[in-house]
């Protein structure tokens, strides 16, 4: 049994040896099925994608010693929130834990043209970004999120030259325009593009339909194109996800995914365990699975979930009615996150059971997933805490739109959504601007010398392809762990701490270089400055440390909250306030520069999406008073524009 | 050693500050008699006042009551001590202080003060030696003031070559040289190194000698008693130099035997000659390539780098220095001449060296931990919350290290020196790990301008420690009570 099961596991070595063709016959003649362990979904859907490398580190031998197909750890948000809160190079975490977990392939999850970012990048990024990651990770799950081929072609033509496995998605949802029929066509439209050594991915980014209908779509495709691989991805956000595996695997699918049984939540995958022993019953097997270490692996990482309760999602429970709102599991912790930040959270039943499946219908009723789901979600906030609907679109609204991100699967909005967009003029805008919007490739030479500047210093080429996903925050992380040193090392009860420490509280790590240390609090003191000295034991030492504090009050301007008209009038008078709370993207007009009213400013991001910040008056820049990167208030200064007499 | 009828010693008094004061002070222990430390105000946290028996502030200072011979004697009077060790600089090589000891009745503890006074001039100093038959180099006598000691210079360049070096008559210690290129420049120069030698040395009577150019700089330590009998302790190499200061020494030079034995009998012939009593320091130039040597100058005093003798001849100078102020006769067994291994001296200064050696005077050591294990030897007065004066020197500590041979010795110094954890200042350690990586130095190679032929020695890593910068982010999650870059 157990010389059996060492047999059936298919290691990252046998793609090494063999190429994606034979391990794919592998997975075709197995009497069984295979389960990937999408810790990256789970961190994702019910962590903030916060699960912290020493955790991961914590259980990489239990769970390389499980036999998983493969262990999804990279791709989604997680490559920019890796740098954002976790601060760690999403390049130097794959290749420590590829390290730890030797016999595991590593998957990841690929936007295609939007890759790990939240709209489209040039192709030579793209295909830069592919093979920077292809050496750590050997299954590349691509998907669109309008379903769009040619969104994705460049990711899957960089995928096969590696020699790593492809896997192709169709996002799935539910709907009348959501046939079978619709779907294996697009199937024929991907193996069209790919050819036939792929495997098939159905994501169900939102847990969405029942287990009868995901069986009969698996069994659909499978009648269609009988030797394909089918992968089926879900999300438990309505508790039934283990159904429609079992409907899944029981009409041919040969891979399913599941996580952890001690961090699986609400809104990510189902635990593994319960997966395993209910097909067993149904004759189905788990393939190359060690189920002890499945168990160790639990066992482990239990005590530690405790250490993440603060990044739980605000609302503990299965939800049921995400087959009305569609929201995709990994974007249901942060909506709410964003909720509470924006107090907004009393809102959220109107948002999710009224206004986001009306706004779903009304632009198309494609799959909300990223960068749709964000488009999605923003919209129907903005309708429902402005006082008109469509008011203020964001330009990722606009683009989509005008079909800027590939064509809209099923039918165009209304005409009344289009001139709430865009205005009394909108046929004319749209007749200007539809279409297609091919990127143009950056200058690689020009931007990493950009880098090198703002680093002072060589990028490696590890962080340029990162700088490339996403510019500011990359900037910034590498110039964290220049300050901070590689901090992935510290266990959770640090990282996460609220509260401060207690005296004599003790922490045992090793650095990333291999060397332990023991760190003691000591006593804390203010300065004269209000700064603190905090007295560490380091290695039974005592070292002071000043810990800058920023003082709120007296030393610093107080915050004035401004409303939405105040901010409006000071705009009238070339004061440029922050509409939003949200980070500075970009700056595309310098000081001294002349302006016209309604050109843009500055970008803005908040909530994944670019918001312009535009002139009202023309004028000349006198000052900007924010860089890339940096983050702003609702009302905080941003510009000054002194009008043209 | 025999003790002779002499003054027995109860008392003494350390007329001196810093890492010297701690060092005599733990002799003057060692022989189970009392030490009195003297300080200036800014000194008054030191670590050299803990351990004495007594302490007498002597003045506000800075660097002005040390040099006060009557304040001194006044604390020596006050404290009932019969004895003054003067330690190093200061007023260790002024020849007033040892009459002004025997004036009231105290007794010196170094050479008397004609010897000081004589070898201390260093014309008179090459006379003795030229006379004795000790190879010396080419040079002049005192240098008139006038026209016709420009024109003796001249003759002199023209005769023996450039470059050739300015001295003051009365400098030492590397202080009062300059250099020369050419003759316009030598006349140019004279009467600058003659203002500066009167600064400086309260002396403006300058000679001129012939330049020798990359020699290495050896020394032999020469140990004289009150009877007549002169012994050596064998060389030590301090080539290695900042501008005629020395950072790193070696002992025993790397030479040939025939000539480091001929050099030491030199010595002793020298100090003979000087009729030397207590330690004292016979310094020669040496050609690199030839190994023909010239007389430079005897110190009259305890060195800095005395330690490295003393880690490989197991001799304690400082001892052997007061038992010869008792009067006592020297007999160290001959077999301790022959020196065994390896010893090297580098001083850890809080001292920036890419930036000319910038002192951190005004920083305070937040965290010091130092080396210890097998042949390492500390001298200091650092510890942790020490606070680097900017009135003194910035002297943290001398390390010295021993080993069986000069690989094991360089691998021995660059694990003592990566044991030390200092935070707070800069210091000279990360400088020093560069030496010990480089292949000259590993080979043992090296001249007086070992610096400015290898400057990558400067082109250190200043990388700070990881845990460092990991503890600076835990001390802000705690001082916060959050961690902003986790939310």
């Amino acid at each position: 049994m157990v010389q059996q099961a060492i047999s059936e596991r298919i290691t990252p070595r046998d793609l090494r040896e063999g190429g994606a063709a034979r391990v794919l016959a592998r997975i075709r003649a197995g009497e069984g099925y295979y389960i990937t362990n999408t810790e990256r979904d789970l961190s994702q859907s019910d962590f903030k994608n916060r699960i912290m490398p020493h955790t991961q580190i914590l259980v990489s031998k239990e769970r390389n010693d499980a036999g998983y197909l493969s262990l999804e750890i990279t791709g989604g948000a997680s490559i920019h929130v890796d740098m954002l809160r976790k601060q760690i190079n999403p390049l130097e975490k794959l290749e420590i834990l590829s390290s730890l977990m030797p016999d595991t392939m590593f998957q990841t999850l690929c936007r295609g043209i939007n890759l790990f970012g939240y709209r489209p990048y040039p192709e030579n990024v793209i295909r830069l970004t592919v093979k920077s990651f292809a050496p750590y990770v050997h299954l590349w799950r691509v998907f669109d999120f309008l379903n769009y081929i040619p969104n994705m072609t460049a990711v899957f033509e960089e995928v096969q030259k590696a020699g790593c496995i492809l896997e192709p998605s169709i996002c799935f949802s539910t709907g009348p325009e959501h046939t079978d029929k619709f779907y294996v066509g697009k199937v024929g439209e991907i193996l069209a593009v790919t050819g036939d050594d792929i495997i098939l991915c159905i994501k169900n980014h939102g847990g969405l339909g029942s287990s009868k209908r995901i069986g009969d779509l698996v069994k659909s495709i499978l009648d269609r194109y009988p030797d394909l691989i089918v992968h089926y991805h879900g999300h438990n956000t309505d508790g039934n996800d283990v159904g429609r595996i079992v409907e899944a695997v029981r009409n041919g699918a040969k891979i399913v995914d599941a996580a952890d049984h001690a961090f699986t939540g609400f809104y990510g995958p189902p635990p593994i365990l319960t997966v395993i022993d209910t097909l067993d019953e149904y004759g189905h097997r788990a393939l190359g699975i060690n189920r002890q270490a499945v168990v160790d692996t639990s066992n482990k990482l239990r005590p530690q979930r405790e250490y993440y309760k603060d990044l739980e999602s605000q609302f503990l429970g299965f939800d049921p009615t995400v087959q009305t709102h569609k929201l995709p599991g990994g974007a249901t912790g942060s909506s709410f996150e964003q909720a509470v930040k924006g107090d907004f959270l009393h809102r959220m039943p109107s948002i999710l059971q009224e206004e986001l499946p009306r706004v779903q219908i009304e632009l198309g009723n494609w799959w909300s997933v990223t960068p749709g789901s964000q488009i999605l979600w923003t919209t129907a906030v903005n309708n429902v805490l402005n006082d008109k609907r469509y008011k203020d679109a964001n330009d990722d609204l606009k683009n989509l739109m005008l079909g800027r991100y590939g064509e809209l699967p099923f039918y165009k909005p209304s005409d009344d959504v289009y001139q709430a967009v865009f205005g009394p003029n909108w046929k004319e805008i749209v007749q200007r601007e539809k279409g297609y919007q091919k990127i143009e490739d950056v200058d690689l030479d020009v931007e990493k010398k950009v880098l090198d500047h703002r680093l002072g210093r060589a990028a490696t080429e590890g962080e340029f392809v990162l700088y490339l996903q996403h510019p500011n925050d990359a900037v910034n992380f590498f110039k964290f762990e220049e300050k901070y040193g590689k901090t992935w090392v510290l266990p959770p009860c640090v990282w996460f701490n609220k509260g401060g420490f207690t005296l004599g509280e003790k922490f045992e790590f090793s650095d990333a270089y291999g060397k332990h240390h023991i760190v003691e609090i000591g006593p804390k003191q203010t300065t004269k400055t209000g700064d603190a000295v905090v007295y560490l034991n380091i290695n039974h030492h005592p070292e002071p440390i000043l810990a800058e504090l920023q003082q709120e009050g007296e030393g610093k301007k107080r915050k004035v909250a401004l409303s939405a008209k105040e901010i409006a009038e000071l705009a009238q008078s070339g004061d440029v306030r922050s509409p939003i709370k949200g980070t500075v993207s970009e700056i595309p007009v310098t000081a001294g520069e002349e302006v016209s009213a309604g050109q843009i400013l500055i970008v803005l991001e908040a909530m994944k999406m670019l918001n312009n910040v535009i002139s009202e008056i023309n004028g000349v820049v006198a000052e900007v008073l924010i860089s890339p990167g940096d983050a702003v208030d609702v009302g905080d200064p941003i510009m000054s524009v002194e009008k043209k007499v | 050693m025999h003790m002779m009828a002499g003054k027995s010693i109860q008392r003494v008094l350390v007329a001196n500050r810093g890492e010297i004061a701690l060092r005599l002070i733990r002799t003057i222990k060692e022989l189970g008699l009392e030490a009195v430390a003297v300080y200036e105000k800014p000194d008054k946290e030191a670590l050299f006042i803990r351990s004495a028996d007594d302490a007498i502030m002597i003045g506000d200072g800075p660097r002005k009551d040390y040099l006060n011979i009557d304040r001194i004697i006044w604390a020596a009077r006050k404290s009932r001590a019969d004895a003054i060790h003067p330690g190093y600089g200061f007023l260790a090589e002024n020849p007033d202080f040892p009459s002004a000891c025997a004036e009231a009745g105290i007794t010196f503890i170094g050479p008397p003060s004609s010897v000081i006074h004589d070898l201390g001039n260093k014309i008179v100093a090459r006379k003795i030696m030229e006379k004795a038959g000790i190879p010396i180099t080419p040079g002049t006598g005192n240098i008139d003031p006038g026209e016709g000691g420009a024109q003796e210079a001249i003759a002199f360049g023209e005769k023996y070559g450039y470059p050739l070096m300015l001295k003051a008559s009365s400098g030492g210690g590397g202080r009062g040289i300059r250099k020369v290129e050419d003759a316009k420049a030598l006349l140019v120069q004279i009467p600058l190194a003659r203002s500066e030698a009167l600064h400086a040395f309260n002396d403006a009577n300058i000679y001129i000698e012939k330049c020798i150019e990359n020699p290495r700089h050896i020394e032999i330590q020469i140990l004289a008693d009150q009877h007549g009998k002169v012994i050596h302790l064998g060389s030590r190499d301090c080539s290695i130099q900042r501008r005629h200061q020395k950072l790193i020494e070696i002992a025993p030079a790397d030479l040939p035997a025939d000539v480091l034995a001929l050099m030491c009998d030199t010595a002793v012939l020298a100090a003979r000659e000087a009729g030397y009593i207590s330690a004292g320091t016979v310094e020669f130039l040496v050609d690199a390539d030839t190994n023909e040597f010239w007389f430079m100058e005897i110190n009259t005093r305890l060195q800095v780098e005395h330690t490295v003798t003393e880690m490989l001849t197991g001799v304690d100078i400082v001892r052997e220095q007061i038992m010869i102020a008792q009067g006592a006769h020297l007999d160290i067994p001959e077999v301790r001449f022959h020196l065994l291994g390896k010893a090297i001296q580098v001083r850890v200064n809080a001292e920036d060296p890419r930036n000319d050696f910038m002192p951190e005077g005004g920083k305070r050591v937040e965290v010091y931990q130092s080396p210890g294990g097998p042949g390492i030897r500390l001298d200091g007065s650092a510890y942790q919350g020490y606070n680097i004066p900017t009135e003194y020197d910035s002297l943290l500590v001398k390390m010295t290290v021993r080993g069986h041979n000069w690989e094991q010795t360089v691998q021995r110094l660059k694990r003592a020196l990566n044991d030390f954890l200092i935070v707070g200042p800069k210091t000279t350690i990360p400088f020093y790990l560069a030496i010990c990586d480089e292949p000259d130095f590993q080979r043992g190679k090296f001249t007086t301008s070992y610096l400015e032929t290898h400057p990558q020695v400067f082109k250190y890593p200043e990388n700070r420690r990881e845990i460092a910068k990991l503890s600076q982010l835990i001390a802000e999650i705690h001082a916060k009570k959050i961690n902003p870059y986790a939310y």
